[in-house]
């Protein structure tokens, strides 16, 4: 099924979901709106539980940034404090579980958008009249993505077979070696950028301003029951939580 | 010292697909290896293997008697120097000076006669009007002798090198090869991994072919 969903639709829906993600604030809406996504995802078959595993592999870093979110709001009830030092309070415990919401909304819009054919979504935003230059540039971007990933590793591997045990050294060190790990992959970058700019020219890149497409996307049946069900969605938690929004 | 590196029926595939089939071969340090064989043959995935860069399917490999998943990246590379097929893989500092002396601020053991080696190798790899220059502007020979000289520094017991001749010129190639000379008479083992029939036949004292994933023959010269 996802893979004959327009581009489109989807995009749609994951605008709906995660305009709503930021707008409210109170966990339980986002709660709501985090079932309606993840339902949405399963029906369009995204890789939910790689996801999740992503989610996990950076929950430190969340964790870490809820805390220091609660750290910084002074109002509530103290739940973790010295004298009159407060450092999690309820509030911003509060506070901190509605940021994870938010990050996982987030997450689940663009498992969504990763289950459309890249080249299909590309072909969306230029119907949706982006200019194709700007589709185009993120086309290759996102293209050399996995081909950057794997240079990364290639240079981190060289660089350990000069004989550098990067788990025996300090933090400070370590922050250093990173510096001389993205040089190489940098300059490769920056010289395959240049190499592909001359490349395109040279086939005629913006030759003509009027371009044509081979393969044209359609708005189907299903496309519009799939817009149409996240308009509403989204309509029904806005007017259930009309009371919440600080207009 | 006949066995330095071991590689006991080993085979590799990768998402399902077999890269290696059954691969069992002995390389001694007093010998100067050549491994052969078509593109997609196989060649680099058998060095990667040996460098631990990537873990067998089945079998295993030993370097110097030990394991060599048990060995870790950094030990693996202190015994044997690798020169991978593409030298930009390999160069991380902005001066060829810095290139080679960068890594010795990470180490535990100092190496208090780093800056005469460092002239020595610069000597031997004839840059030495090119140790202030930037690195990125080097061109394809002049980056491998400098990621060459920096494998060398690590004074390693073994080399393998990944099509080394690819991009360089006839006179580069005598070059090379006369550097390789004054490498063995230092009693360091190699592993040449080339295309290049004629270069290797001059070099090698050891041939081996692979095709599809096996040896398919060998050789003594
Ligand atoms: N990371 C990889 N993913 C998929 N296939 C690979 C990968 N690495 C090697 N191969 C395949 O393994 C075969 C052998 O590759 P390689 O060892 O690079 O050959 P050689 O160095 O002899 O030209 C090729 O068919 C190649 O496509
Ligand atoms: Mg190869």
């Amino acid at each position: 099924m996802s893979s004959t969903v327009d581009p489109r639709a989807k995009l749609f829906l994951v605008i709906c979901l995660s305009t709503l993600g930021i707008v409210f604030e109170n966990i339980w809406t986002l709660l709501i709106v985090l079932i309606a996504e993840l339902i949405y995802a399963v029906m369009l078959q995204a890789n939910v539980l790689t996801a999740i595993k992503k989610l996990r592999k950076m929950l430190y870093l969340i964790i870490g940034i809820v805390i220091l979110q609660s750290l910084f709001i002074r109002t509530g009830r103290v739940l973790i404090g010295f004298n009159h030092i407060k450092i999690i309070t309820d509030v911003g415990l509060i506070k901190g579980a509605g940021y994870l919401l938010r990050v996982m909304i987030i997450f689940l819009s663009g498992t969504i958008i990763a289950t459309s054919d890249m080249r299909e979504l590309i072909q969306g935003l230029i119907q949706l009249k982006l200019p194709y230059d700007l589709a185009f540039m993120a086309s290759v971007g996102i293209k050399f993505l996995p081909l950057l990933m794997e240079q990364l590793k290639d240079t981190l591997i060289a660089i350990q077979l000069r004989g550098i045990d990067l788990n025996s050294l300090k933090l400070k060190q370590k922050l250093e070696i990173y510096a001389y790990i993205f040089t190489p992959v940098i300059v490769n970058t920056l010289t395959k950028a240049k190499q592909i700019s001359i490349s395109i020219e040279a086939r005629g890149f913006r030759a003509f301003n009027q371009r044509t497409s081979i393969k044209v996307l359609k708005f189907k049946a299903l496309d519009y029951a799939l817009a149409l069900s996240s308009a509403i969605v989204a309509g029904v938690i806005i007017i259930f939580n009309w009371h919440l929004l600080q207009i | 010292m006949n066995n330095y590196i071991r590689i006991h029926q080993v085979s590799y595939s990768i998402n399902g697909q077999a890269v290696l089939n059954n691969i069992d071969l002995s390389l001694a340090r007093n010998q100067f290896v050549a491994l052969v064989g078509p593109n997609g043959s196989g060649k680099t995935t058998l060095s990667k293997l040996i460098m631990g860069i990537i873990a067998p399917s089945r079998g295993y490999i030993l370097v110097d008697s030990t394991d060599v998943k048990d060995l870790g990246l950094a030990n693996i590379g202190s015994k044997i120097g690798y020169l991978f097929q593409n030298p930009n893989r390999q160069i991380f500092a902005a001066t060829v000076m810095e290139e080679l002396t960068f890594a010795y601020r990470f180490k535990k053991h100092q190496q208090p006669q780093l800056q005469q080696q460092v002239n020595e190798m610069l000597a031997v790899f004839e840059l030495e009007h090119l140790s202030q220059a930037k690195t990125y502007f080097l061109s394809h020979g002049e980056k491998q002798r400098v990621a060459l000289a920096a494998i060398l520094l690590n004074d390693p017991e073994y080399l393998i090198l990944d099509e080394p001749t690819t991009g360089l010129d006839q006179k580069r190639k005598k070059e090379l090869s006369s550097l390789l000379q004054k490498i063995r008479s230092k009693n360091i083992g190699m592993l040449m991994i080339s295309h290049d029939h004629q270069f290797v036949l001059e070099q090698a004292d050891r041939i081996i072919e692979l095709d599809r994933g096996g040896v398919v023959n060998e050789q003594h010269s």
